[in-house]
């Protein structure tokens, strides 16, 4: 028996690009499908119904027509549109820079519920604390982690034996810490790079919650959290083989933060 | 398409279609009706449309101002003394100054950005004309900027990374109006779009 012509999903949007003269192209991470592509008819018309449901970063449910090449969305509700969010810079582009590593990390061959789950509740996490770093780092420790490449943090991926404190390195390639001795008699291919103590504790702390929302209430000093940023977002980057577009912005995001901040103090001053 | 793909056309022809092909919404049928229409055309049309490519690449430049495109600089609407220099409102692209020219509602200077803040697409501030519009505001003379990006995700965040570059100034910053459009469904509006509309309600 063939299948049915339509079909519905429960998705969040990815990211959307236009497509011939009015449509748009959308990305869909879809709780009963994992990752799809589909189209929008009319959707960059300025009365058309679609769009405002479309947006990326928004939850809805979707009624779905199956195409040649690809499928038709005839109807779209929103489920949850993460206003907080979407109010704020900081937050909304961490929101894209999610959305950027689901969409390389979902495979289109099948559902995954712990990704989208993850997605979620991470998007709600920034919305509430958009200046926090910790929702982010979750994320990505998570995201490896949901996707078979969690990072060993509690023994030597070298010689198994459990990390003591001391001087430790990381390795993305490598699969995860390095103890002193195995470090040393490493080869320069698994490209090293140091590991504090600190940042140790954060990562398994990070592992031992699902949810962000269960995390405690840590704030990171700047270095700490430029270590781990550095430390995930290469290994994220990694895996994924490509380099991660919205980076960049989050980067400048956070400088001219800085730069502002300061000003502001010296002002102050 | 490559040349590859047109083994039955004339050299000449087939790059013509190969050409056509790289224009936005021009698939590789259409490319092929077009370029058979141009072949139809009299001598002196296909080298007027020849020579309007050719003129149009030659002349357009940026206004040194508004950064609209243009082919005197500063533009016609920069270059008016009748234009309120008071108010200055930021805008995508080209077409968009068209547009709201079209309403005769507006009387003040433009700045064209060029396209907007894609963390996806990897276009940050530098990649637009964000970095000639923070000295146009620097002088005191221009009291409000409206900020008139598109209502998306990308437009909303341009317009935030405008605004807080401009937090603590005495400038007067506004963005249009988000709501339902003419001739649009309350039943068929996003939830986001109609609390907006509610929020910007007026008195009738």
């Amino acid at each position: 028996m063939a299948p049915p012509r339509t079909y519905r999903a429960e998705a969040l949007t990815l990211k959307s690009a236009p497509l011939g003269e009015a449509d748009l192209l959308i990305t869909l991470f879809a709780r009963e499908w994992g990752k799809l592509r589909a189209v929008a008819k009319g959707a960059r018309r300025p009365t058309a119904k679609l769009v405002g449901h479309l947006e990326p970063l928004t939850l809805t449910r979707l009624s779905l027509a199956r195409g040649r090449t690809l499928d038709l969305i005839s109807q779209a509700e929103t489920l949850e549109n993460f206003t907080p969010l979407k109010s704020n810079l900081t937050a909304v582009t961490k929101g894209l820079y999610v959305a950027e590593l689901v969409d390389g990390y979902g495979s289109e061959a099948g559902p995954n519920e712990p990704l989208l789950t993850l997605t979620l509740d991470t998007l709600t996490a920034l919305g509430r604390a958009p200046e926090a770093a910790l929702p982010l780092l979750h994320f990505q420790l998570r995201l490896l982690s949901v996707s078979g490449l969690m990072p060993e943090l509690q023994c030597c991926v070298e010689c198994r034996r459990p990390l003591e404190p001391g001087r430790h390195r990381y390795s993305a390639a490598g699969g995860g810490v390095f103890c002193p001795a195995c470090a040393a008699a490493a080869s320069a291919e698994v490209a090293l790079r140091p590991l504090s103590l600190r940042a140790l504790k954060v990562l398994r702390l990070l592992a031992r919650h699902h949810r962000p929302a269960l995390l405690p209430p840590l704030t990171l000093n700047e270095p700490l959290s430029l270590e781990l940023n550095a430390l995930l977002s290469n290994t994220t980057q990694y895996w994924l083989g490509q380099k991660i577009r919205s980076q960049d912005f989050l980067n400048h995001l956070a400088h001219s933060e800085k730069t502002l901040a300061s000003a502001k103090k010296g002002n102050d001053n | 398409m490559t040349l590859e793909h047109l083994p039955s056309a004339a050299p000449s022809l087939a790059r013509l279609i190969q050409e056509l092909n790289k224009l936005p919404g021009i698939g590789p049928k259409s490319a092929q009706r077009l370029a058979y229409h141009i072949i139809r055309l009299p001598d002196s049309e296909a080298r007027d449309l020849a020579n309007a490519i050719n003129a149009v690449k030659q002349n357009i430049k940026f206004c040194s101002e508004c950064q609209n495109l243009t082919d005197a600089s500063p533009c016609p609407v920069c270059a008016n003394s009748q234009r309120n220099r008071e108010q200055i409102c930021v805008v995508e692209d080209p077409l968009d100054v068209l547009a709201l020219e079209r309403t005769h509602c507006y009387r003040g200077l433009y700045h064209v950005l060029h396209g907007v803040i894609s963390p996806l697409n990897g276009i940050g501030p530098d990649q637009l004309k964000l970095k000639e519009l923070f000295p146009r505001l620097a002088d005191g003379q221009v009291k409000e900027l409206v900020i008139a990006t598109n209502p998306t995700l990308e437009g909303e965040a341009t317009a935030m990374y405008i605004s807080r570059h401009l937090v603590g100034s005495d400038l007067k910053v506004t963005h249009l109006a988000r709501g339902l459009p003419v001739g649009g469904s309350l039943e068929y509006s996003d939830e986001l779009t109609l609390s907006r509309a509610f929020q910007g309600r007026q008195e009738a």
